[in-house]
């Protein structure tokens, strides 16, 4: 399986502006191997000779991971069809139209601060744009299924938390605990807010360093292999190595909860190749024959941004968890004098 | 044309999870939908944290006593990022929340909208007139 470069136009765009990503679609498979890229645009280096990756980036998107049911088959939008949707996203923040639909006063849904207000709406900060409709490539563009062996796994679990979500902080999910989250994976995926990353070099080492929640995962690129199967970790074990101007990483010794919970051998190569001075263009296969009945791939092109991470301390102001467990006792309490009082 | 369009949107809150966007945990579990809450205070501390942000205001109740409560709200960094420091939201400021109160009783509530009582939005102006209110918006 080869994948073919495609040319496309660099240039991030805030909202509303300028010139925007042009892929052609050719046929994207999965990117197992790559070409080597024919760019005229040759990356600066590190001291150390390695294409240079460094600065701060986002990969703060509209475009949803998989594609929407009513896309089915449509990867890529056109050009009038792009400019269209950086409109409407400009005017829905224009008119503090909150992502996602509309909420009742009065519904669980409702409870929530104003996003906006603390400029957490994904349309207050850069956006990353291309005509993709996912995503996920190909055809589809969407995870495939679980194979049966997997639904049942993932089915068991729910049903053994069930009714159980609030007996201790180990039964809430890892994000409310502040241990980890999806979108630091890999694959790095955007996050619903601050989704910037910062990728450091030293001979030897690319980190990369997520600010939601303030992870940093170390890949070494001496060819070391990866480190002990029974040894599982929070975002894997990742080692790397360079293809011409593309940082290939391999990621294995995932945990089975995170970044998606049940997948119990977890495999995800990622390529990062520096696009030009702003971007890079970020790829990923993910792979578990024991969750998934094929392998999936992404891509989607990130952006440089100024400034700096800021700090995403998760765990010292985190009352949240306190308070939804103490939340959770007094509703008992509450259930518990209904009953007596009966 | 449009309607796909609609559609499209409608879908892109959904990244990895079902959940929505903005649930790294159930803000309904911590506070109670059955619980509205509108308050009138003076912010005494700004607690310019992360995962999330939170105002202390006194609030006076009918009788005239000061009650203290805490407004949880969201991550400061894209505030940062927009101008806005910890010096932003100074001691003494009058704010209106419109929320909803903690599951547990205590005097927290998360503030679905803050507002001074020019009627403009904290933080960021938003459409409510209100020029010259600290603290400041408009920034983009």
């Amino acid at each position: 399986m080869h994948y073919r470069p495609f040319a496309f136009i660099a240039a991030l765009v805030a909202i509303g502006g300028a010139p925007v990503f042009a892929q052609s679609p050719a046929a994207q498979s999965p990117a197992a191997k790559a070409a080597p890229a024919k760019k005229a645009w040759t990356p600066p280096r590190t001291p150390d000779g390695q294409p240079d990756l460094q600065g701060v980036w986002t990969n703060n998107t509209a475009t949803p991971l998989e594609r929407p049911k009513e896309l089915t088959g449509k990867e890529f939008f056109t050009e009038t069809e792009l400019a269209e949707n950086q409109k409407k996203e400009h005017a829905r923040v224009e008119n503090n139209e909150e992502e996602g639909r509309p909420t009742q006063p009065g519904t669980a849904e409702d409870v929530h601060y104003d996003f906006s207000q603390y400029a957490l709406d994904r349309g207050q900060t850069k956006l990353v744009w291309n005509r993709r409709t996912s995503l996920i490539v190909g055809p589809e563009g969407t995870i495939p299924p679980l194979t049966p062996e997997a639904r049942k796994r993932v089915a068991e679990r729910a049903a053994k938390n069930k009714g159980h979500e609030f007996d201790g902080p180990e039964n809430q999910p890892l994000g409310a605990r502040c241990l980890a989250r999806a979108n630091v994976g890999p694959p790095l995926l955007p996050t619903a807010y601050n989704s910037n990353l910062a990728i450091f070099q030293s001979p030897g080492y690319v980190a990369i360093e997520t600010e939601m929640i303030h992870d940093v995962r170390m890949i070494p690129t001496d060819g070391r292999p990866h480190i002990s199967k029974n040894i599982r970790q929070w975002m894997g074990d990742s080692v790397g190595h360079w293809e011409g101007n593309t940082l290939v990483v391999d990621t294995t010794n995932f945990t089975d909860q995170n970044p998606f919970p049940g997948a119990q051998n977890l495999h995800v190569i990622e390529r990062f190749t520096r696009a030009d001075a702003d971007t890079i263009l970020y790829q990923f296969t993910v792979e578990d024959p024991g969750m998934w009945t094929k392998p999936w791939s992404g891509e989607m092109p990130i952006t440089k941004i100024p400034g700096q991470l800021y700090e995403f301390a998760c765990h010292e102001g985190n009352y949240a968890l306190a308070d939804i467990l103490r939340g959770a006792r007094v509703a008992e309490e509450d259930a518990a004098a209904k009953k007596s009082a009966k | 044309m449009r309607t796909k369009l609609l559609v499209m949107f409608a879908g892109v809150g959904l990244f990895l999870s079902a959940a929505p966007v903005w649930a790294h945990h159930a803000f309904a579990a911590e506070f109670d939908s059955n619980k509205p809450i509108k308050l009138r205070g003076t912010v005494t501390k700004w607690e310019v944290t992360n995962p999330h942000s939170w105002i202390y205001i006194d609030v006076k109740d009918e009788a005239g006593n000061v009650v203290p409560w805490m407004i949880e709200g969201g991550s400061p960094n894209s505030l940062y990022r927009l101008g806005f420091t910890r010096d932003s939201l100074p001691v003494g400021t009058e704010i209106l929340v419109d929320g909803y109160q903690a599951k547990d009783k205590s005097n927290r509530a998360v503030g679905k909208n803050i507002t001074l009582p020019s009627g403009k939005r904290l933080f960021l102006g938003g459409s409510a007139p209100g020029a010259g209110d600290s603290p400041e918006g408009e920034k983009k």
